[in-house]
């Protein structure tokens, strides 16, 4: 009893492990396949991901979705907004760390996310994460 | 091809979006989950394929080989007997995608959804970040040539519009081009399924991109 409260003490004590709070564009895409594939095919025959489209005509034929994905959908689409959400957080989370650790580093062609990725182990909590759930790392 | 995206949907703040794809996840570790086939060219084989780019590519551009591909359509007669279109493409990191389409029309499947989002994975991978990239889409020779041109320059409009507004690759990285029948990967079996394939190949670096 002693032992195991001793382990989880140690536990509590060890910096949390950086675990992605987003999932890749690609999970969420074939979630959605998984779930609403066949109702895609039946209810958006001719429609494309881009621009919204498939949400767009998923939430219109909401009625006559099977139970699956009409529960799922929306949370889906959620999930390719989580990730371009952290993405686009990347800049503004890790603006301080790039000043500091990234000084003279010139913006483009992905120098910014580079400097930052080798820098992880000095960058601060709020950009490592940052980094994470972006999925660059 | 304009660069849409759904901003209007985007209202949630970002702690919203975390908690929801956070939930989201758990719900759907709860439900059943129906199997649907899906055919996945998976990240790792992308990143790999389009990495080893060289830095002095030349001139590819989606317009340079769109005229090229018009250009071969003077050539009449069997696919066999034709030139081959010289389009000097093999030195660029290069990666084939299995994307399956609806017959006749530039839908993609949900078969393939799983590798659309891989390949956006793949272009927001930090080794691809600074990289532009050509989106090709080529058809067998079945259908008339002209029909085939506009079918596989819709396909490949389709997937670079994915990429571009659901998946938020920057549209000034991505352009775009259907070479319809003229490109022929097999030309001894022009109807062979080995020719209607879509390639992605890194045309160089990006540069500064201020933000949009």
């Amino acid at each position: 009893m002693r032992f195991s409260g001793l382990v989880l003490g140690a536990l509590l004590l060890l910096p949390a492990v950086a675990q992605a709070q987003t999932v890749s564009y690609a999970e969420a895409a074939g979630q959605l396949a998984q779930h609403c594939g066949e109702d895609i095919m039946r209810h958006c025959r001719g429609v494309n991901l881009g621009n919204g489209a498939i949400s767009q005509c998923l939430a219109a034929n909401q009625a006559k979705l099977a139970p699956n994905c009409a529960a799922n959908h929306e949370s889906i689409r959620m999930m390719t907004e989580a990730r371009a959400a952290a993405q686009q957080a990347v800049h503004r989370l890790c603006d301080r760390d790039r000043a500091e650790f990234c000084p003279g580093v010139q913006p483009g062609d992905g120098n910014i996310v580079s400097c930052l990725l080798e820098a992880s182990k000095v960058v601060s909590q709020a950009c490592e994460a940052g980094l994470t759930n972006a999925g660059y790392r | 091809m304009t660069a849409k995206s759904f901003a209007g949907s985007f209202a949630g703040s970002m702690a919203d979006a975390l908690a929801a794809a956070v939930a989201a996840s758990a719900l759907l570790l709860a439900a059943g989950t129906p199997a649907m086939a899906q055919v996945f060219t998976p990240n790792a084989e992308i990143v790999q394929g389009l990495s080893s780019s060289v830095d002095d590519v030349p001139g590819v551009s989606a317009e340079a080989l769109r005229g090229l591909a018009e250009a071969h359509m003077q050539y009449e007669g069997p696919p066999q007997s034709r030139p081959p279109l010289a389009l000097q493409l093999d030195q660029l990191a290069q990666v084939n995608v299995e994307i399956e389409f609806e017959l006749n029309s530039a839908m993609v499947k949900p078969s393939s959804y799983r590798t659309l989002g891989a390949i956006a994975d793949a272009m927001h991978n930090p080794v691809l970040l600074g990289y532009r990239f050509l989106v090709v889409g080529n058809t067998d020779a079945t259908g008339t040539r002209a029909y085939n041109m506009k079918l596989s320059q819709e396909r490949a409009d389709a997937i670079a519009s994915a990429l571009t507004t659901t998946f938020r690759v920057d549209p000034r990285r991505i352009q775009a081009v259907g070479l319809g029948e003229e490109a022929l990967q097999d030309t001894q079996h022009p109807d062979a399924a080995i020719n209607r394939r879509v390639q992605i190949f890194n045309v160089g670096r990006a540069g500064p991109l201020p933000p949009l």
